[in-house]
């Protein structure tokens, strides 16, 4: 059976290994060429704030970050796509060319020949994705983008591996229920996506308790953390009371004279206002030490939606009514 | 196995779709070693009878078993003894033949490759074609090796001989005799041309609207019908203890088929046996008395098609 499902979607997974080899070289070309105008920024001592400051400093500055958005959005589609590529045909195919009736009255039950046409298919997506994922995380480095920013926490570490599997499973799945593989390709594509964006806004910022600070404490958010809220918040606490939001204390601080009585200069910043209203600015953010729980949590909620979709796949084939 | 039990034996089977009976109530049992014709018009409910058999399709009342087991629930069991041909012949279009039968090696415990290769030779099927570029006929033919390398102990073959050239039958027709003489095989296959058939069942399933109307031995069903003809001037009336089938009049002639429990020797009436496609037509054209499953209790009375 193994050999079997080898043998029926071979073109997929060869076209699939064929595709990952051309952008793992591309991405290699990219990534040599952004390390490289980065090199030669840092060794001429360039700043970003004054990139004209020599010819050397702007001719390598024009070579950096070419790519990052399309590279960004390559390593983020490709491996879903191989995902839905091979999940929606693997069941849906048979279907439509009657072929899981040969199948089905070999000498094995049918949950067999799911689970093994689904295991080969998750191996073979896994396999590939992870490959691909030390080569990312090398230009995502070279290209001098912090992994734990959303755009590129999608592309870093072990989290892609779980979405191409989740991409894999929502396509089996919607395959099997559907029938035809036009139809459930097209119904993939934005489930995919809303379930990507859904997790990504709403539940990858609490995945693991963030962090705090309140900005006159001098910790500052750098570019390696991942800053998800600020706001005026009551002395004592890191976030808004119950019943407000993070800007529900803005109004008070803009409505209210941020000079004390009778001084000359304005107290530094809002401090102030702060203090008259028993406020203090916070800045609530995804520190970078946060990466693997959070990429580790987030595989969790995608590898469960995957088993989820498995489970309903197999009951499915199991009361199959032709 | 239990050797005593039927090939297949069916109780108050029935499917539905939706609203409608695909088939209905079918009771009856194939006795190994025997070649069973299904025969009925199209969407009689052939198919729907041969995946239940096959344990494709689950039935939604009564019980189908396959020597005495349940294609539901012992279904590796049942799938080993089986060799089913789908009416639509699927097949891996993209497979070369050598393939096909590797996809069958690979899924079968009993895989019998040599006899399969040197059948497709027999035939002339390369086995380095792709299937998707064989004639119609020929992947017919690669279907039906698929079924026979299991060397099942029963075959389930829906319709056949469709796709099949007059040579091709023929052919087909010697395979299965061999398999039950060689291997005591049996054979329940579907068609709606009955003459195909007549020449090598020895049992005979008329299946009609969703319901099943004969299934008994082919001797059987022959000798307990006739097929009376009288001027229709001066039509007599009919001999007692017969059953009406079907009537069929014109204004020369009547004739009605009936089924009889001895023979008929009212002199009025001219008796002709009739062929095993006349019975058959008889019952799909005129639905047939219902519940004369043959071999089960009858009341022997007349049917109220008598007009």
């Amino acid at each position: 059976m193994i050999w079997a499902t080898w043998r029926m979607h071979r073109s997929v997974f060869i076209s699939s290994i064929v595709v990952a080899v051309a952008l793992a070289i591309w991405l290699a070309v990219t990534g040599t060429m952004e390390a490289n105008s980065w090199a030669i920024f840092t060794s001429h001592h360039c700043s970003i704030d004054f990139p004209g400051s020599s010819l050397v400093c702007m001719n390598s500055l024009s070579g950096v970050g070419n790519f990052s958005s399309a590279n960004a959005a390559l390593c983020g589609a490709l491996p879903a796509l191989l995902g839905m590529v091979l999940g929606v045909p693997l069941v849906a195919s048979e279907i439509q060319q009657g072929t899981n009736r040969l199948a089905w009255t070999q000498s094995i039950t049918r949950t067999r020949w799911l689970l093994v046409k689904i295991g080969v298919g998750a191996l073979f997506t896994a396999v590939i994705v992870g490959a691909l994922a030390p080569l990312v995380w090398w230009w995502t480095d070279a290209a001098q983008r912090s992994h734990i920013q959303p755009a590129n926490f999608d592309i870093s570490g072990v989290v892609e591996v779980a979405y191409a599997l989740f991409a894999f499973m929502l396509g089996v799945a919607l395959g099997t229920l559907i029938r035809r593989s036009g139809w459930a390709f097209a119904a993939c594509v934005p489930i995919f996506a809303l379930v990507r964006a859904g997790v990504r806004l709403y539940i990858r910022p609490g995945l693991v308790s963030p962090a705090t600070a309140s900005v006159s404490a001098s910790t500052s958010v750098g570019n390696n953390d991942w800053f998800l809220n600020a706001g005026f918040v009551p002395l004592g606490r890191s976030n808004p009371a119950p019943g407000q939001t993070w800007s529900s204390n803005d109004s008070i601080i803009q409505n209210c004279q941020n000079f004390a009585p009778g001084a000359q200069k304005p107290a530094h910043g809002a401090t102030y206002c702060e203090k008259l209203n028993h406020l203090h600015y916070v800045v609530q953010f995804q520190p970078a030490s946060h990466f693997w729980a959070l990429q580790g949590a987030e595989s969790g909620v995608f590898l469960v939606l995957a088993g989820i979709l498995l489970g309903l796949t197999v009951l499915a084939v199991r009361r199959w009514r032709t | 196995m239990s050797e005593s039990a039927p090939a297949l034996e069916t109780a108050g089977l029935g499917k539905r779709y939706g609203r409608k009976w695909a088939l209905e109530d079918c009771s009856f049992r194939v006795p190994t070693g025997r070649i069973a014709a299904l025969v009925g018009p199209n969407g009689a409910g052939k198919s729907t009878l041969l995946r239940m058999a096959a344990g494709i399709t689950k039935p939604t009342a009564g019980d189908v078993r396959v020597f005495g087991r349940s294609p539901q629930k012992q279904t590796v069991a049942v799938l080993r003894q089986i060799g089913y041909l789908d009416q639509e012949r699927p097949l891996y279009r993209s497979f070369r033949v050598a393939e096909m039968l590797r996809f069958g090696e690979k899924l079968n415990p009993d895989w019998y490759d040599a006899a399969a290769r040197s059948y497709l030779d027999t035939l002339e099927i390369p086995t380095t074609s792709k299937v998707g570029k064989l004639s119609v006929g020929q992947q017919a033919q690669v279907a039906l090796t698929m079924c026979l390398a299991k060397r099942p102990a029963l075959l389930l073959l829906d319709e056949p001989v469709a796709a099949l050239d007059p040579v091709a039958r023929e052919g087909l027709m010697h395979i299965l005799l061999r398999s039950v003489v060689d291997h005591n095989t049996t054979v329940v296959l579907s068609s709606h041309a009955v003459a195909d058939l007549a020449t090598i069942c020895d049992y005979v399933i008329i299946l009609s609207a969703s319901r099943v109307y004969v299934a008994d031995d082919l001797d059987y069903v022959l000798a307990s019908h006739r097929l009376l003809m009288a001027s229709s001037e001066q039509a007599p009336a009919l001999p007692p203890g017969v059953v009406v089938v079907s009537t069929g009049s014109s204004e020369r002639q009547t004739n009605v088929l009936v089924r009889v429990e001895q023979p008929v020797t009212d002199p009025s009436w001219r008796v002709v046996e009739p062929t095993l496609e006349e019975i058959v037509i008889a019952y799909l054209r005129e639905k047939g008395p219902r519940n004369l499953v043959f071999g089960e209790p009858r009341d022997g009375g007349l049917s109220e098609d008598v007009r």
